[in-house]
């Protein structure tokens, strides 16, 4: 079951005009659990207007730097994230379960090897983590980042890489491709498609010498990069990937709110019994019984709340409850009283249900 | 970089997923079942294995038998704690259920699982002595080969990773059955073994699934699949005939 510690936000610094760094540090003795691998990502959790959201953001630190960041860009319409970018401070407490995540690849000391990163926007945040681990790491091994942007001012970490070039001159290389904004060389204006990644990897990368290449950005550039290196002759061991949607999947409306909330024929008790121990709660029917757990303080196991993982079943043992959707439970476990609680309307006024059977 | 591209067409189009929280809800539903038959399928391969364990002939044949158990054990946890990370409870999830539990042996549930768990129907059939372990082991694990290069190739990209790991080992056991095979048949001639290659023969093809299924198109579009069963079958059919005609064997009629 998904876990959440509490962090303490120790520094906010903004990177461009519409990006943060969050600066972390885990408390009541959770920093174990947060020893990463560079290039993975934490899932916070917050409550906005009563209803929590989970939202994973990827790790920017390099772990020898000995601190926990994340990069935070503000998506349009995004609750989580403009709430990052405009009002979380310094001194604040956030909730994040350990970290996850595969993008990465196993670093050895004595390696002499060429990385290939490409980066589409804020899709740099693991990549930097995983180039500046691996440069650290790897004293004999080199990194070229193809990073990808709108202009010179949306790029997030611009100072910091330009620093990391000083730093591991000779090892390290960072190639900007700008959208909108000219560059001397044409080559580096437009987006990153397959034709560009082919142009690049005839005079200014040496594809045939790549051992590993990272991509993290968005979708289409992620398909036109990685036909790319395929054709380069990369095969799928050597690309690693690292996706997060722009569109995050929406939220299931409550269904239709009952009018006359006192009357008994619109509320239920509900017993709902999680990890050996029983509650019993007056919910309406209008609402989930995961929601009714959830907002009782239950730590009811859940993930998308769509009717598919099945991580939210329970067993009902007495009364009557409706499912809305069902994706994930076949027919037999219906018929032994299963439901998603995540899809699960009670209908008669008493129910007994159990997380644990 | 503001193209939009929906996470169905960007599928379609080869296109790699890497944590659960851009998994769009069917893929999901599809993916967890995926992960449930395989991991279930090894954990009850590995329990009805485990019993078979000391029937071997031998410090050698016991020591393979044994590392077989061992090593499906540990491929079954490699995927759970993929599932993991969709939220599922990992530790119930293996010790919930009794994976040693079999049907019996004549029993006829063609493709259909069992109502307790996702194991693919031939892990429902109990295994009978060490020669039928070995016969069902080699033809399995010749199946279990070729469904697991097709599965190295899932867009799930955590996934695809942990069956590329697996892919080298479980062909080991492969191995090692049709080394076992090779002993016995040596050891008492083809006779008696032909009778249970006749029983587990059918069992095994069924655990391609249906040769015409529907799933596969939507399974294909997502990248959950490439190859449609039937070519897989057939693959596995000419494989396994291959090897049995060199220990003098051949398939059911």
């Amino acid at each position: 079951m998904a876990r959440f510690h509490d962090l303490e936000v120790t520094d906010v610094r903004k990177t461009i005009r519409d990006a943060v760094v969050v600066t972390l540090k885990p408390v009541n003795g959770a920093a174990e659990a947060f020893d990463f691998t560079q290039g993975q990502y934490l899932t916070f959790r917050r409550d906005f207007d009563g209803e929590e959201l989970r939202r994973s953001y990827s790790i920017c630190a390099g772990k020898d730097e000995g601190i926990l960041q994340v990069g935070i860009k503000r998506v349009d319409g995004g609750a989580f994230s403009t709430w990052a970018n405009t009002e979380l401070k310094a001194g604040d407490t956030l909730q994040a379960m350990a970290p996850m995540g595969t993008f990465f690849t196993p670093l050895d000391g004595t390696a002499e090897k060429h990385y290939l990163g490409f980066a589409g926007g804020s899709g740099i945040t693991p990549v930097l983590s995983i180039l500046k681990t691996t440069l650290a790491e790897e004293p004999k091994s080199s990194f070229t980042l193809v990073y990808a942007n709108k202009g010179v001012n949306t790029i997030m970490f611009r100072e910091e890489l330009e620093d990391l070039k000083n730093l591991y001159m000779g090892r390290f290389n960072v190639i900007h491709v700008l959208e909108s904004d000219a560059q001397e060389i044409d080559l580096f204006t437009g987006l990153v498609t397959e034709e560009k990644c082919a142009q690049l990897f005839e005079h200014w990368i040496d594809i045939e010498n790549v051992d590993t290449a990272f991509i993290c950005g968005p979708e289409p550039m992620m398909l036109g990069i990685a036909a790319a290196l395929r054709s380069a002759g990369l095969d799928d061991s050597q690309i690693k990937f690292e996706l997060f949607a722009s569109a995050q999947p929406g939220r299931a409306k409550r269904k239709a709110a009952a009018t006359d909330a006192a009357s008994s024929a619109n509320q239920t008790k509900a017993a709902i019994t999680l990890d050996g121990a029983t509650q019993t709660i007056e919910m309406g029917k209008d609402m989930t019984l995961l929601d009714a757990a959830l907002e009782n303080a239950m730590d009811a196991p859940y993930a998308c709340k769509a009717g598919v993982c099945s991580t939210c079943r329970c067993k009902v043992l007495e009364g009557e409850v409706e499912m809305v959707a069902n994706h994930a439970l076949e027919d037999y476990e219906v018929e032994k009283g299963y439901v998603l609680s995540c899809q699960a309307y009670p209908v008669t006024d008493n129910v007994v249900v159990d997380y644990d059977q | 970089m503001s193209e939009e591209m929906s996470i169905t067409s960007y599928l379609a189009q080869g296109g790699v997923l890497t944590n659960p929280s851009n998994v769009p809800p069917r893929y999901r539903a599809e993916l967890m079942k995926l992960m449930a038959t395989f991991v279930d399928s090894e954990l009850a391969g590995a329990a009805g294995f485990a019993d078979i364990i000391n029937e071997g002939p031998g410090i050698k044949a016991r020591i393979a038998a044994a590392r077989i158990v061992l090593e499906k054990t540990d491929h079954a946890e490699k995927v759970l704690r993929i599932m993991g990370d969709f939220g599922a409870d990992t530790e119930r999830y293996a010790d919930h259920h009794p994976w040693t539990a079999r049907l019996e042996r004549e029993a006829d549930i063609g493709q259909s699982r069992t109502k307790h768990d996702m194991r693919l129907a031939v892990f429902n059939y109990p295994l009978e002595g060490w020669a039928d372990a070995v016969v069902m082991n080699f033809l399995m694990g010749r199946a279990v080969v070729l469904q697991l290069e097709e599965l190295s190739h899932v867009s799930y990209q955590p996934l695809a990773e942990a069956f590329r790991a697996i892919l080298p080992v479980e062909t080991r056991h492969a191995e090692l059955a049709e080394e076992g095979l090779m002993v016995l048949v040596e050891a008492q001639g083809p006779d008696g073994l032909q009778e249970l290659v006749d029983y587990w023969w059918p069992r095994v093809a069924a655990s391609f699934g249906q040769e015409d299924s529907e799933k596969f198109e939507g399974l294909k579009a997502m990248g959950l699949r490439r190859t449609p069963n039937a070519d897989l079958k057939a693959r596995w059919q000419q494989d396994a005939a291959d090897i049995l005609d060199k220990a003098g064997l051949k398939p059911a009629a």
